[in-house]
């Protein structure tokens, strides 16, 4: 399999400078993190659990506040953002999450919808980029299905049809593969690969070590809160 | 806020109220009962309140007047005209004794109190009408002894004016200000009644505040707590929401909107109920009470009342609830 490494000279869409963040339970979840992922890369985060992957991500998303550092994310600066201008950083990035995150009453299409009606967009606009979306992921024809109808790998398709319904600069996968089966999992990440390629940064987490294998993208490696490895020829 | 997003967020509003029907009956059926409670004290306060005005009105005073019967007997003696050159009459009274000489006189004095800023009403009364009424107010025996006040000449009684005032607070103030005009002898008047009046009408407004403060308390306490159950059968969409950008103003709206709804329709149905409660009471005891406030004299100032505490109740109750909550974020938000 072949995939596209973009060159290290494009400009970051998130930097670290030396991010540590300790929660005030005392744990101390990253520790003096440095990092630049540049525009239209694919990068994969592993890492055990406890090495500080989740943390990184939700100081990604300015879920969390780092206590010493600086974190810049599409060229806003997470260290000095006022909490009323994070939506504005969020519309910028599409983020699909490990258990689905679908609203249970709404069929796929207004799943998908939801996100656009956050952004305020008009009615003709949304039917149109959602028909987009979901053609894009394969399921233009299980638009009016429920959520239940739906095998798990379906309604992870859902959730990447949702982050892209917006056309984000930025989209952040919490383990999407975390609940479905190895072949579905191949599928959503030449999904991702296959969004990346046209121009979306793709930062994803995982465990699984064959699709890190099997797809050559850069990798970040935590472990105790810091970077042990950062490989941009995919392997480790 | 773009207007599609408002109109979606509406929309969604009337949704949640809907998909959470059973809470919001129960939010609506409390509520209601605290809004009749309320009702029902604004309309026995509104109605003591016209009675008390009516009494009142009742409670008059006399202001007797320096008239002949005043030189003759109760001031017989002042010798008020310096002008001894004077004819008296075989009373010894000169026509400098005494102020008021005729009744066109004594009904010029009334023209000047009922000009005076709290004077509702200025009746003259003459000392003949005064006597006619003081002998119907005796009892048999004391009418057969005082029969010879009827004889020409024996009414001891000076002309009056029978004063009604508008707002018993300044009954002191106005009785000094009659006191002071030239004519004027003495001012019967009953300021305990006054005092009285006015002590039940003030406890009946403060009783009335602070029932309506303790009954909107507990109206925003339903109102939020309808919310809060809102809230958390939402929260997975509220995760979803904020992680594509939501601001917290999208996120609140439809959850206002829930709340205002159900003020709305709570003060609708409590109107109406409120409505048929006292057209029953009010054949009862306008039979037996007389007047009584008709209900569309109320009808607006309790809906407005209602509508407003319903409203008020919807935004404040939503706005507290969903503040505590906007700023937990993602997986915190979802573990509440």
């Amino acid at each position: 399999m072949e995939h596209e490494v973009k060159v290290s000279t494009a400009k970051p869409i998130i930097e670290f400078r030396g991010v540590s963040k300790t929660y005030q339970t005392g744990t101390h979840a990253l520790e003096d993190v440095n990092i630049k992922i540049n525009n239209g890369e694919f990068v994969f985060v592993v890492g055990s659990s406890g090495a500080g992957k989740s943390t990184f991500m939700k100081l990604i998303m300015r879920e969390e506040k780092a206590n010493t550092g600086k974190i810049v994310v599409n060229g806003f600066n997470l260290t000095k953002m006022k909490r009323k201008t994070v939506p504005i950083l969020r519309r910028t990035m599409g983020i699909v999450f490990q258990d689905f995150r679908l609203i249970p009453n709404m069929n796929v299409f207004e799943n998908v919808a939801f996100a656009m009606h956050v952004v305020g967009a008009d009615g003709r606009k949304i039917r149109r980029e959602v028909s987009k979306a979901l053609s894009l992921v394969g399921l233009g024809h299980k638009a009016r299905s429920m959520p239940n109808q739906l095998s798990g790998g379906e309604q992870q398709r859902v959730g990447l049809a949702r982050a892209l319904v917006n056309s984000p600069d930025l989209i952040i996968a919490d383990e999407p593969t975390g609940n479905v089966d190895p072949n579905m999992s191949y599928e959503i990440v030449s999904l991702l690969t296959e969004i990346n390629k046209r121009g979306t940064t793709v930062l994803m987490v995982t465990h699984d070590h064959n699709l890190v294998r099997d797809f050559h993208h850069r990798v970040i490696m935590l472990d105790g809160g810091k970077i042990v490895a950062d490989n941009a020829g995919g392997d480790l | 806020m773009k207007l599609n997003s408002v109109r979606y967020l509406v929309g969604e509003g009337f949704k949640n109220t809907w998909t959470n029907r059973l809470m919001t009956i129960a939010s609506v059926g409390v509520l209601v009962a605290c809004m009749v409670i309320m009702g029902i004290f604004v309309l026995i306060s509104q109605n003591a309140d016209m009675a008390m005005g009516n009494l009142e009105k009742q409670n008059v005073i006399m202001a007797y007047m320096e008239d002949y019967s005043w030189a003759l007997y109760g001031n017989g003696n002042s010798q008020l005209g310096k002008d001894t050159t004077e004819q008296a009459d075989k009373n010894g009274i000169r026509p400098s004794d005494y102020v008021i000489h005729n009744e066109d006189e004594a009904k010029a004095l009334c023209d000047k109190i009922s000009e005076l800023d709290n004077v509702d009403s200025v009746t003259f009364v003459s000392s003949e009408e005064g006597l006619k009424s003081a002998i119907k107010s005796m009892t048999e025996e004391q009418r057969e002894y005082f029969t010879f006040l009827n004889e020409e000449g024996e009414n001891p009684l000076s002309c009056a004016a029978k004063i009604s005032m508008k707002d018993m607070k300044y009954f002191d103030k106005t009785v000094a200000e009659i006191q002071k005009l030239n004519g004027i002898d003495t001012i019967q008047s009953s300021s305990e009644d006054a005092e009285r009046i006015l002590a039940i009408k003030d406890g009946l407004a403060a009783a009335s505040a602070w029932l309506i403060a303790i009954l909107m308390i507990i109206s925003l306490v339903i109102v939020s707590n309808t919310i809060r159950v809102t809230m958390y059968t939402r929260k997975l969409e509220i995760s979803i929401m904020k992680a594509v950008g939501a601001t917290d103003a999208f996120i609140r709206l439809p959850f206002v909107v829930e709340g205002m709804v159900i003020g709305i329709v709570s003060a609708l149905l409590a109107e109406g109920l409120l409505y048929f409660c006292y057209r029953i009471a009010t054949e009862k005891i306008v039979s037996t009470f007389g007047a009584v406030v008709p209900f569309g004299d109320a009808m607006w100032t309790l809906l407005l009342l209602f509508i407003g505490i319903g409203v008020v109740a919807g935004i404040i109750g939503s706005v507290i609830i969903i503040s505590k909550y906007l700023r937990k974020e993602g997986s915190e938000f979802a573990a509440i």
